[in-house]
């Protein structure tokens, strides 16, 4: 029986930059190949900040794969890159332009909808030619196993497939990674959560308000006190018409603070810095959030098992360098090596070395030595130590610390220290860089705003209102409903919040024969399937099946 | 110069309608035209690659010398179509097998092979029949209880039988649907086989000749009907045999002795037959085509009749033979949850008939057909002796299945949200209460109360589920009174109900969206305001049909 199933060469899950730079390097390689794709297009379930860089030092990057990808499906260059360290209404602006050029071929923004949707038409076009192509709405629901081996996969809407190769590009909270047991779910400090608001913005106005012109554009950070202490920062990306802002948190902060993920970008939003770009009148396109993994602490040394092949944030290879966020080019990077592995493997006639060869060239390229920095392992031994953190904080915000910052600035120290990639690898993940120094800098350094902010973002039953869904059956299961087990959710949930009855999550009080219990309710429809809940709350996580769920039209 | 200036367009746009020409010269044009333009590099290659598509197709390929490493499976099927010789597909074959050894190419290329020289192997003889217990003596007598099997020889069979299943007196929308699409495919075929065969409508029950009309209305030209007390519900064994005995004619060899000769027919069983794959028409069609010794496509979501080529030895009788079969059911029916589909045929075999070609439809899978009341057809009341025997079980108490509460035809709907969260019980309790003021009125539910952890006391639990839930992925009402007591107005919501004449809401939070489109806000704890609202009505202190109408306003 077994036999009968259908069987390709290759078979890739997932299309984002990793599946698709995995598909067209095995079809150039000639190798039969099928993509499958959960979403109704690719890129309807995608979120990222959207900065996708080609870098000098990469043996792969995604124009090299696509042609004409800059010109048909990025927004704007990111030409120009500034951090705000913010105290209250103080703003020390640091030009980082140097970090974010170095080793830099080109960077440019992205909305995910588009690229993603463009890779598809090329992606399908070319892996036709093997005798494969690539299907949407089609969710891969686990490994198949023969003897203990894998050998292909199981999806919700298909007979198991049978392949030679499997490259999970399936993305954070992979469930292939998970089945492999090769990745899993359990450790909130491994993750960040990363939310982001796309704004319209007037014709002529981002020209108008950030003075560049229609072929320029610019990357704007932020970190300091506007996020009630949660470790981490935002971002603000110019589109072609439009503009990504966003914040991205850890996540073990995010949970250890309870704070509110859509309040933390409206903290953003509203903020006096950003109404020279905004304006007076707001309105929002759409509201999305994901997980992104920490490479350094996740990043996998051995992504593969058997056939299978991790690439991209199924294997956690999603580098923070300091406020630089670069997972899309290293999926691209990862996803092409696993192909180039595969092929050669199948060329000598030895499938079964290709994850070697793989993990070999993931090493060989230097692509481990940036998602794991060597230093930042010894680094962190020491930065991440509490008493060394609390030390730190206190020498910041002593008077001598303050001097300091002074002389720093003066002697160029301060942007050398930004623009360092060094530095930026080795950063702790404690408050001190993304707190305490920030807020320190703005305020023995800043300069007031003056602006006056207006806008007003909607509110989250807006935000949930606006999106489109195709509700399917329940994809995520309460294993533990008590508040001590899965109450972490109500705040953490992008789509919940305390008081908010409208979410995913929430936080009830139910009367039981005189006691009363303190529980959490879950209804999955306003989901916008971002992964935090997998990790913060005891659940049985899935991803929605084939086209069911939620659409981002912009991504 | 060529239709389309590509220096007029943008990228985006030339994608597609460079992909619609199909001229070779009037690409060259343009590629000429956007080179001496705008010289954009995508906009060149997308010509080009469209140069290049057309000029490849027009290469023919020959399939004795191409190097099929370069040809994809689809296109090697595409190749083997073309070729006849036997020799050059078994070099295709031995070439693949050095090269790629695609399994699914090879497989292409044998059934080609299959196909150009099946019917030359040995003629065998006329086939002869041997009975299964001397063709497999190994096996336990195989056919012991082959009595039981009623398939006939040489039979004559005619027309498109359709059960017409109905229920509390109506037929259901199936049965029509039904009608409606044995009425098109016998109007086809009549016309393609130069026949004039019919749509027989089967109608069962207890009193039923009343809806003969309607099915001759929906494209019957014959209903046969029975009716009697007994059958006021479907109870298997005597359907069946009911069905049965009107679908055998006279002189059939399994049928009943007496049979009489009927006027409107002459022949021995259906040629095809059609069921609702309803739960009782699932069960009648699995034992009338049992019964009659024919097989069953089960759930099928299309039907067409057309010829059918067939190499299976078992129905052609002889290996590597192919042979037509006309007028042939299709019965298409989805697997896979609905990504396949395959398509059933139900084919006669030496020494075995497999008549009528039965399947069972899913609803909705055909549109609702107009009825035409002006349609002629004739009514046959089916005379046959009913045997006590199948009535044995006796239906003592029935339930009618709760198919969901439909809250859409009240003209007041009382709904709770996640406002009754301090005490649920209490909340539906006094929701229960609002309701029962009035003559015409049920509860409904926003999403938010169904799916909280909240635990409801057993005498209330009966009325908290997904079928009162009103909204977007809930039901729509429009009632004359709506009260929506602690609901938010969430927009989800709001569809479901915001088209209700007057909207009254109740809640404590005086800048809960609902307020926006309510004609009445009461400001206040539903706890409170409930109870309240229920005693005015009983002591006749307030009208809400007056409210409705625009009348006079309480206080808040
Ligand atoms: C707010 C935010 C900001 C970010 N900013 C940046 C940035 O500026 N620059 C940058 O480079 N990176 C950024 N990232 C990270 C970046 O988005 C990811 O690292 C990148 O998308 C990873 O690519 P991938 O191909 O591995 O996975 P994904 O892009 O997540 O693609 C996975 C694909 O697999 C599909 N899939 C998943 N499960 C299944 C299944 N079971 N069956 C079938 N299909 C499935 C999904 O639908 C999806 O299309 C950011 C992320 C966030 C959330
Ligand atoms: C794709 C999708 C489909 C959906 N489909 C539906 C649908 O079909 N139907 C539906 O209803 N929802 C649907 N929802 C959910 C919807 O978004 C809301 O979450 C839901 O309607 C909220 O229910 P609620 O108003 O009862 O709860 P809440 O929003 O929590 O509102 C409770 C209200 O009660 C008030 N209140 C609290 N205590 C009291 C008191 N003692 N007395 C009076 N007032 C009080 C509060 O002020 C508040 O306004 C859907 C959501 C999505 C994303
Ligand atoms: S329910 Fe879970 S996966 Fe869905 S949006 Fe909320 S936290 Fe994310």
């Amino acid at each position: 029986m077994t036999d009968d199933y259908e069987h390709y060469e290759a078979v890739v899950v997932g299309a984002g930059p990793g599946g698709a730079a995995a598909a067209a390097t095995l079809a150039n390689n000639g190798v039969e190949t099928l993509v499958l794709e959960r979403g109704v297009e690719a890129g309807s379930k995608n979120v990222s900040g959207g900065l996708i860089y080609a870098e000098q030092s990469a043996p792969y990057t995604i124009d090299g794969l696509f042609p004409n990808f800059r010109e048909e499906a990025t927004e704007r260059p990111a030409d120009e890159y500034y951090l705000h360290n913010v105290a209250g209404n103080k703003v020390k602006t640091v030009d980082m332009t140097d970090l974010h050029h170095t080793d830099t071929e080109w960077c440019d923004s992205v909305l995910r909808r588009r690229m993603d949707g463009w890779l598809e038409d090329r992606v399908h076009e070319m892996t036709r030619e093997t005798g494969g192509g690539l299907l949407t709405e089609v969710r891969v629901n686990g490994l198949l196993r023969e003897g203990g081996e894998i050998v292909g996969v199981t999806c919700d809407e298909l007979d198991p497939i049978k392949a030679d190769v499997i490259v999970a590009a399936d993305g954070v909270n992979s469930e292939l990674a998970r089945d492999a047991g090769l990745m899993d779910w359990d450790e909130p400090d491994e993750w960040f959560q990363g939310v982001k608001a796309i704004v319209d913005m007037p014709e002529g106005a981002i020209e108008e308000r950030f003075d560049i012109r229609e072929d320029e554009g610019e990357a704007h950070l932020f970190s300091g006190d506007l996020f009630e202490g949660v470790r981490g920062g935002g971002l603000l990306y110019t589109n072609e018409d439009t503009l990504s802002i966003g914040t991205v948190f850890h996540l073990d902060s995010l949970v250890a603070e309870q704070a509110e993920p859509h309040e933390l970008l409206d903290a953003l939003l509203t903020h006096p810095l950003l109404a020279q770009w905004l304006g007076d009148d707001y309105e929002e396109i759409e509201y999305g959030a994901k997980l992104v993994p920490d490479s350094k602490k996740v990043a996998h040394p051995s992504p593969h098992e058997g056939r299978l092949m991790l690439v991209g944030d199924a294997a956690g290879q999603m580098q923070a360098q300091g406020p630089i966020i670069k997972g899309m080019n290293h999926a691209v990077t990862a996803g092409a090596l696993a192909a180039e592995a595969f092929a050669q493997a199948q060329a000598r006639g030895d499938e079964s070395t290709a994850g070697e060869l793989y993990e070999q060239k993931l090493r060989t390229e230097g692509v481990m030595d940036k998602l794991r920095p060597p230093q930042y392992e010894l680094a962190s031994v020491v930065g991440e130590n509490e008493r060394v953190t609390e030390l730190g904080e206190r020498v910041v915000n002593s008077p001598l610390g303050r001097a300091g910052l002074k002389v720093a600035e003066k002697t160029g120290v301060l942007e050398r220290g930004f623009n360092s990639p060094f530095v930026m690898s080795i950063m702790p993940d404690t408050k001190l860089p993304y707190v305490t120094i920030p807020t320190a800098l703005g305020e023995a350094l800043g300069d007031r705003v003056t602006d006056e902010n207006t806008i007003q973002p909607p509110d989250l039953a807006d935000r949930i209102g606006d999106l489109t869904y195709d509700v399917g059956d329940p994809h995520i299961e309460l294993v533990d409903n008590s508040f001590a087990a899965s109450g972490d959710a109500v705040s953490a949930c992008p789509v919940s919040a305390t008081d908010f009855g409208g979410g995913c999550y929430r936080d009830e009080k139910v009367k039981t024969n005189g006691s009363e219990e303190h529980l959490v309710s879950l209804d999955t429809q306003p989901c916008v399937e971002c992964g935090t809940c997998a990790i913060v709350a005891d659940t049985d996580w899935d991803h929605p099946a084939g086209g069911k769920g939620v659409e981002f039209k912009q991504g | 110069m060529p239709d389309i200036d590509p220096t007029d367009h943008e990228i985006a746009d030339l994608g597609p309608k460079i992909k619609d020409v199909e001229d070779v010269q009037e690409l060259e044009e343009m590629l000429a035209l956007e080179k001496g333009g705008e010289d954009r590099v995508p906009v060149k290659t997308l010509i080009e690659d469209r140069i290049e598509k057309l000029s490849g197709e027009e290469e023919t390929v020959d399939p004795s010398e191409v190097d099929l490493a370069d040809q994809t499976v689809a296109d090697i099927a595409n190749l083997v179509r073309e070729v006849d010789d036997g020799d050059v597909l078994r070099d295709m074959l031995e070439r693949e097998k050095d090269g790629k050894d695609r399994k699914s190419a090879k497989e292409q290329i044998e059934s080609r092979i299959d196909s150009v020289e099946g019917s030359d192997e040995d003629e065998s003889e006329d086939l002869e029949y041997v009975p299964p217990e001397e063709k497999h003596p190994d096996l336990d007598h195989p056919t012991a209880d082959k009595q039981w099997v009623h398939a006939i020889e040489d039979g004559v069979y005619e027309d498109m039988w359709v059960y017409c299943e109905t229920q509390q007196g109506d037929l259901i929308n199936v049965s029509k649907e039904m009608l409606g699409k044995a009425r098109g495919l016998m109007d086809e075929y009549n016309e393609e086989y130069d026949a004039d065969e019919q749509v027989i409508a089967v109608l069962i029950g207890d009193s039923v000749e009343e809806l003969a009309e309607v099915c001759i209305a929906y494209g019957a030209d014959v209903v046969v009907y029975l009716e009697d007390d007994r059958l006021s519900r479907f109870r298997h064994k005597s359907y069946t045999e009911i069905f049965c005995d009107m679908a055998r004619g006279a002189g059939h060899p399994y049928g009943r002795a007496d049979r009489p000769e009927e006027d409107w027919r002459d022949y021995d069983e259906p040629r095809y037959t059609v069921f609702p794959a309803t739960n009782n028409g699932r069960d009648l069609s699995a034992l009338v085509q049992g019964e009659l010794d024919s097989g069953l496509a089960s759930d099928c979501s299309d039907l067409f009749i057309e010829s059918a080529m067939i190499s299976n030895p078992a129905k052609t009788g002889r290996p590597g033979e192919k042979k037509e079969f006309d007028r042939i059911l299709h019965m298409k029916r989805p697997d896979f949850s609905g990504f396949e589909y395959s398509t059933i045929l139900c084919i006669d075999k030496p020494f075995r008939e497999f008549h009528p070609q039965g399947a069972s439809v899913i609803p909705g899978s055909f549109d609702l057909p107009d009825p035409d009341p002006e349609r002629e057809g004739e009514i046959v009341e089916h005379e046959m002796p009913l045997d006590d025997e199948w009535f044995r079980v006796e239906v003592t108490d029935f339930d009618q299945l709760d198919s969901g509460v439909d809250l859409s035809g009240n003209d007041v709907v009382v709904a709770l949200g996640r406002g009754i969260g301090d005490d649920p019980t209490e909340g539906i309790e006094l929701g229960l209460d609002l309701v029962d003021q009035f003559e015409d009125a049920d509860l409904g539910l926003s999403r938010g109360v169904i799916t909280a952890s909240y635990q409801f006391a057993g005498h209330v639990e009966q009325y908290v589920g997904m079928d009162r839930q009103i909204g977007e992925s809930g039901q729509v009402v429009e009632p004359d009174v709506y009260i929506a007591a602690g609901i938010s107005g969430a927009v989800q919501h709001k569809v479901g109900m915001d088209e209700s004449d007057t909207i009254i809401a109740i809640n404590t939070d005086p800048e809960a969206d609902i307020v926006d489109f309510s004609d009445y806000f009461i400001e206040g704890d539903l706890f409170d305001v409930l109870p309240e609202l229920t005693e005015s009505l009983e002591k006749g202190e307030l009208d809400v049909k007056a409210l409705a109408d625009g009348g006079n306003t309480t206080d808040d």
